[in-house]
């Protein structure tokens, strides 16, 4: 049975209760995939962006020679393609995945949410323990849902109405056009798109910090676990224990 | 009692101006009044924003005399800011400046003015082969003068008013008794008329070779943005060169043989409004065509200096930076000033819209009480006329030989005295005059343009004060230029690289300004007073003195 | 005055003009290559000119500069003079008609009367809604009224110029007379905006000969522009587009790269952001655009592109009231405190490490 904030199997547990640490695939193959194809097309689509608001190089003699401006835009554009794919596969995987691949969803009308989220807080300002999660906890899934799943939304969809605007009447102007209007025109949009790419930044560093520090807070191997799948989770992690 | 005549909207002028006369029972004019009726708010929208983009917005206060206050904005900006443009970046600017002189004069007599003395229902009664030899006698050297040429002309008049649709020309004072020229002569500028609105938009085609569009072509605080280039194809470079020439001979030849000789011959029909709508007596003129640096007043072409009282044989001095010279009141106006202020100078100006006429719609206003959207400007307490007629009496009096030579001149052939110029015709007239100037500055200016590539100097702009990094905390400004309708400044105070305070005291400001604290009259009231009408239910007496004036209330409130 | 029995059309006028069929219809060709027609719908010019009479427009000016008129005057293929004889009847124009006062609003009310559901109505400019509408009067009426009153029995509403169609300068904040475009005051009535400050005077001329020729507003776009003449931005037909993709670029006025025409990217041209002919038609029958001589594009023709200032920066600040800073700055603030409030939890969490131990290392030892 899936639960909605997934906490190991007390089943599990009790029927192996020598073991005191206990391996378990949390992330499976394709979350792992698209995890790392997004972290690198974030990379990649940030330092791009940037490039194209301030184009730095000035290459020098005929323009037919040098297509540096053009280049960078066709690597935005690349990543931009790839990272809507995987960004869309993981979210398919949200619900074909195992129950840890839906543990980041925010269920705010559930009471044990809050009381998770609260905990779980309290936990990182505390600096304790606490409470141990094998998916993602009410905060991390706030996270993710905030600075992922709603930012990917906002970039995919100005950035894919900027993208259509070279091919107006297309397919994809079509499609994504009426942003344009809605955001106060292609250049407001153009802001917007800016201003959203940092988003990840933020998001970024409070990830790679927090996944650092629970992982040596918690010992539960939670690097490697988005390399290998696995996560480890102490013996008397789980109170029925 | 005094019938009161009420003309708005008054048509053929850019914006939106309300005349009310007052007639004695003879039918004279014995007060009147003049309002603009609307506002904008630039010197509200432009607070707080980058100063180098403020000439954009300021260019956008009028479609009409475009590019005079881009030019006076990046001069305010350079002034405050302390940036010398190069000498091509100023050249560039003089010949923009002197093209727009020369299309809007021109659009101004022959699309604005003409109606009122031109009768386009008597043309339909002209011979062509009588307009054809009037024509080549007015003009031998213009083209444009067979009688097949107006024959063709009558036949499309009279095709077009036989048609019923009217368009432009429904219901206007045709027919009126103080239409005098004959019907060749009405025909001949019925077919300029035509040929004015032609050529119009070739002669402009110089601002959008150096400012890449007219309407609103594109200026550059510290210099222009086109860059000059003989080894590009991608600049400024000898093919644009010589296209701007070519229009600049064109324009000579619509002006020497079409435009002057048109007015000569009108106005010499006219004579009698030698001694109609002189107005005020008080003129001013900042100067402008620079010719080495905008801080050199005295090497303008267009002097600068201040004539009060009709007295030609004193040009006084005028300082724009001074707190006691330029005021604006708002006694008659819909502004609020902070308590106790009557006067300010610009740079402690205040605009502050308050509405207290009448609420539309409405019949009349009420002259005891405030009734335009314009401020009313004065110099030391003065109020001022400024235009082409101010400049042609500021050059004739300061004795600039070419000034006096096309004023003495003018005055013979019309066989007018001096005095001839104080009126509504001495305006048409003094307009023309200076248009004819202006074109030959226009071709000196490029010959200088030319000289200095020549001499191997191919700079359009200085940015050693781009960045606002560069700028002082805060910084105060002027800039100023004389516009087709007269004299005009914007004042900028900077903070933190930002506007903080930035007002315009636009030419039609002070012609079509309300009264004043002591109830004296802007330069329209005035030049209206004492004017007789024969028909007051269609004054064209007021639109021929009003129109003199070439009135832009888009500019005058902003 | 007149006979009001027959109406001369276009072609009986033009034949008057001692212009022939044959030239005529060269004529009618080429007003469909301006308005990017297919020249199957040539014919179809040819007869919409020859037999209908001309398009009675009342042309109306609120808040606004004049310089749409001015543009429209500019216009080199039609030129003015055959669009105002020839083409369309300019019935009512504060500019250039000959009428003043009273008499020039008679004739406003009498097309508005005689042509009821026929003549097109022209906006120039918009119209003041704070207040009463008292920063736009003419004839002591508000132009807000005015304006409504004129389209309720108009064909069709043409919104000349950013004024008409976005609001431009006057609407910029903080927009002190509550100016609105004319699509925000009227509604129930086929509207084509024909933004540009000014619009280019072939695309003005354009879109009334379509008008003229095809009874209806041509194709428009989600903005109610013309989809003939602001379907592409400025960008994409670019002369300049080959440095934008060289990477070659002007770094300041005058410089190398500006006496060679590079692209103006960094000196902020909008042309990525803004749809407008400049680059097809050009400007004053192909002379030059602003791009072409050396200044980037202002956007002049899109919405609130006053607001999206300053005009040579490439970033300006988002658009949400009260914040000024740009996208960069709100973005390295933002990350600069995730990173100060990591450090901040990493200190804390060393320093509690070694109170821990502290706390442990008697116990150690005692054991
Ligand atoms: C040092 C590099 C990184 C490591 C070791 C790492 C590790 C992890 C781990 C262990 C999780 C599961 C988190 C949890 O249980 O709460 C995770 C999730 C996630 N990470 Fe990273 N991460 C790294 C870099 C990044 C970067 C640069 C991004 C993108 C900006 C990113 C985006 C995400 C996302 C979107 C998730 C949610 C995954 C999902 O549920 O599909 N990660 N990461
Ligand atoms: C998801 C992460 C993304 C980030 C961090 C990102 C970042 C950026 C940045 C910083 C810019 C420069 C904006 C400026 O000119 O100031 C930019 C431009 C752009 N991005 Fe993205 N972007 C992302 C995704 C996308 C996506 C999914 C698309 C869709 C195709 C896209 C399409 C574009 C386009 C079309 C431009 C304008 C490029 C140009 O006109 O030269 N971006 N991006
Ligand atoms: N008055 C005025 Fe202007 C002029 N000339 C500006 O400064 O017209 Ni629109
Ligand atoms: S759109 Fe621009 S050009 Fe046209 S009237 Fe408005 S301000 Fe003037
Ligand atoms: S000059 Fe402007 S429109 Fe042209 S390519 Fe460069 S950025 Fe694009
Ligand atoms: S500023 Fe306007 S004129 Fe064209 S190039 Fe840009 S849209
Ligand atoms: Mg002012």
């Amino acid at each position: 049975m899936s639960t909605a904030v997934p906490e190991f199997d007390p089943q599990e547990i009790a029927l192996h209760p020598e073991d005191y640490f206990r391996r378990q695939l949390v992330w499976q193959l394709p979350v792992r995939i698209t995890h790392w194809v997004n972290a690198a097309c974030l990379i990649v689509l940030f330092l791009t962006g940037l490039y194209i608001s301030h184009p730095l190089l000035a290459p020098s003699g005929e323009a037919v020679r040098h297509f540096v401006m053009g280049r960078v835009r066709q690597i935005h554009f690349v990543a931009a393609m790839i990272f809507t794919v995987s960004f869309l596969a993981r979210i398919y995987w949200f619900w074909m995945g195992n129950a840890y691949s839906r543990s980041g969803f925010p269920y705010v009308w559930r009471p044990e949410w809050w009381k998770d989220l609260f905990r779980q807080g309290t936990d990182y300002l505390r600096l304790e323990r606490g409470h141990a999660h094998l998916g993602h906890n009410s905060l991390g899934g706030v996270a993710y849902t905030l600075f992922v799943i709603f930012l990917g939304w906002c970039q995919i969809f100005t950035g894919m109405a900027m993208y259509s605007e070279s091919n107006p009447g297309g397919f994809l102007n079509r499609v994504f056009g009426w942003v344009l209007p809605l955001l106060g025109g292609s250049f407001t949009t153009r802001m917007w798109h800016h201003a959203f790419a940092w988003g990840f930044v933020v998001f970024a560093i409070l990830h790679v910090y927090i996944i650092l520090y629970d992982s040596t807070q918690y010992g539960n191997g939670l690097i490697t676990s988005i390399i290998s799948g696995y996560k480890f989770y102490q013996k008397g992690d789980f109170k029925e224990d | 009692m005094a019938t009161r005549v009420v003309v708005d909207p008054v048509t053929r002028i850019e914006g939106h101006l309300r005349v009310e006369a007052m007639l004695d029972e003879r039918g004279v004019i014995k007060d009147a009044m003049s309002s603009g009726t609307m506002w904008r708010g630039l010197e509200v929208i432009l607070k707080g924003r980058d100063p180098r983009d403020a000439w954009a917005f300021c260019e956008r206060i009028c479609g009409v005399c475009t590019t005079v206050h881009a030019l006076a904005s990046v001069r305010a900006v350079e002034n405050a800011l302390d940036v010398k443009v190069p000498p091509n970046a100023e050249i560039i600017r003089n010949i923009m400046f002197l093209t727009q002189q020369v299309q809007d004069h021109v659009i101004h007599f022959y699309h604005l003015h003409a109606l009122d003395w031109v009768d386009i229902v008597s043309a339909l009664k002209a011979d062509p082969a009588a307009t054809s030899a009037l024509a080549q006698k007015v003009s031998p050297s213009w083209p444009l003068a067979s009688t097949g040429y107006f024959k063709d002309l009558a036949g499309t008049l009279k095709k077009f008013v036989d048609s019923g649709q009217l368009g432009l020309f429904q219901n206007a004072y045709w027919g009126h008794p103080a239409y005098k020229l004959p019907p060749e002569a009405n025909l001949m500028a019925v077919a300029h008329y035509l040929e004015a609105l032609k050529w119009q938009k070739e002669i402009i085609k110089i601002h959008t070779i150096f400012g890449g569009k007219n309407p609103h072509p594109n200026y550059l605080v510290g210099g222009m943005a086109s860059a000059i280039s003989m080894q590009s194809d991608n600049a400024i470079n000898m093919e644009r060169l010589n296209y701007v020439k070519g229009l600049i001979q064109d324009a000579m030849q619509v002006v020497e043989n079409m435009y002057i000789p048109d007015l000569l011959a009108v106005a010499s029909f006219y004579t009698d409004w030698a001694a109609i709508g002189g107005g005020l007596g008080n003129y001013m003129s900042y100067g402008d065509i620079p010719q080495n640096g905008i801080g050199d007043v005295s090497q303008f072409r267009m002097p600068r200096g201040v004539i009060l009282n009709k007295n030609l044989s004193e040009v006084l001095p005028l300082d724009l930076t001074d707190a006691g010279q330029v005021q604006e009141e708002v006694a008659h106006s819909w502004y609020e000033y902070p308590e106790g202020k009557g006067a300010l100078h610009p740079w402690d100006g205040v605009t502050v819209p308050k509405y207290s006429g009448p609420k539309p719609p409405y019949k009349q206003l009420d002259e005891n009480a405030k009734y335009s959207w314009l401020k009313a400007p004065r110099w030391k307490g003065n109020a001022m006329e400024v235009g082409p007629l101010a400049r042609m009496l500021v050059g004739f009096a300061s004795g600039k030989t070419e000034y006096k030579d096309v004023v003495t001149e003018a005055l013979g052939a019309l066989k007018v005295p001096a005095t001839a110029l104080f009126s509504t015709l001495g305006r048409t007239a003094a307009r023309g005059l200076e248009t004819k100037l202006c074109v030959h500055w226009l071709m000196a200016e490029y010959d200088k343009l030319i000289a200095n590539l020549k001499a191997g100097d191919s700079a359009t702009a200085d940015t050693a004060r781009w960045e606002p990094s560069t700028w002082p905390a805060e910084a105060k400004g002027y800039g100023f230029t004389e516009a087709p309708r007269g004299a005009l400044a914007h004042w900028i105070h900077i903070k933190n690289a930002k506007i903080e305070n930035y007002q315009i005291v636009v030419p039609s400001t002070w012609n079509a300004s309300p009264k004043d604290s002591k109830g004296q009259h802007g330069a329209y009231e005035s030049a209206l007073l004492n004017t007789p009408l024969a028909d007051p239910k269609r004054p064209l007496e007021i639109l021929r003195t009003i129109h003199s004036f070439d009135p832009c209330l888009a500019c005058a409130s902003h | 005055m007149g006979s009001l029995l027959r109406k001369a059309t276009t072609y009986d006028v033009l034949r008057e003009h001692g212009i022939d069929r044959r030239r005529f219809v060269k004529f009618c060709t080429m007003m469909a290559a301006a308005m990017g027609l297919e020249a199957t719908v040539v014919p179809q010019i040819v007869e919409a000119l020859e037999t209908k009479p001309r398009l009675p427009v009342i042309w109306l000016h609120g808040l606004e500069c004049t310089c749409c008129s001015e543009s429209f005057i500019r216009s080199s293929h039609p030129i003015a003079q055959d669009v105002i004889l020839n083409m369309i009847s300019l019935d009512y124009d504060d500019t250039l008609m000959a009428a003043a006062g009273f008499q020039a609003e008679e004739n406003r009310k009498r097309i508005m009367k005689d042509y009821a559901g026929q003549y097109v109505l022209a906006v120039e400019g918009n119209a003041p809604t704070a207040d009463g509408g008292v920063y736009c009067t003419v004839g002591g009426e508000t132009f807000l009224s005015i304006l409504q009153e004129t389209a309720e029995n108009a064909k069709a509403v043409i919104a000349w110029g950013s004024c008409a169609s976005n609001g431009c300068v006057q609407a910029a904040k903080p927009n002190p007379t509550g100016a609105k475009p004319v699509h925000k005051l009227i509604s129930h009535k086929a509207i084509v905006n024909v933004p540009g400050c000014p619009p280019i005077a072939e695309v003005m001329t354009g879109v009334l000969t379509y008008i003229l020729t095809f009874g209806a507003l041509p194709e428009l776009d989600r903005y109610g522009r013309p989809k003939m003449f602001y379907g592409q931005r400025i960008h994409d037909k670019c002369y300049r587009r080959s440095f934008f993709d060289a990477g070659q670029f002007v770094e300041s006025w005058d410089d190398d790269g500006a006496k060679k025409g590079w692209c103006l990217y960094k000196m902020g041209c909008r042309g990525p952001t803004t749809y407008n002919s400049c680059p097809t038609f050009k400007w004053n029958n192909g002379v030059s655009y602003p791009i072409g001589s050396g200044h980037g594009c202002i956007g002049c023709s899109e919405e609130n592109f006053w607001d999206n200032g300053p005009f040579y920066e490439r970033l300006t600040s988002i658009p949400v009231p009260g914040i000024e800073s740009t996208p960069n700055e709100i973005g390295t603030v933002a990350a600069g405190a995730a990173m100060v409030g990591v450090g901040l939890h990493f200190i804390s969490s060393m320093a509690r490490r070694a109170t821990q131990k502290k706390e442990e290392a008697p116990d150690k030892e005692g054991r």
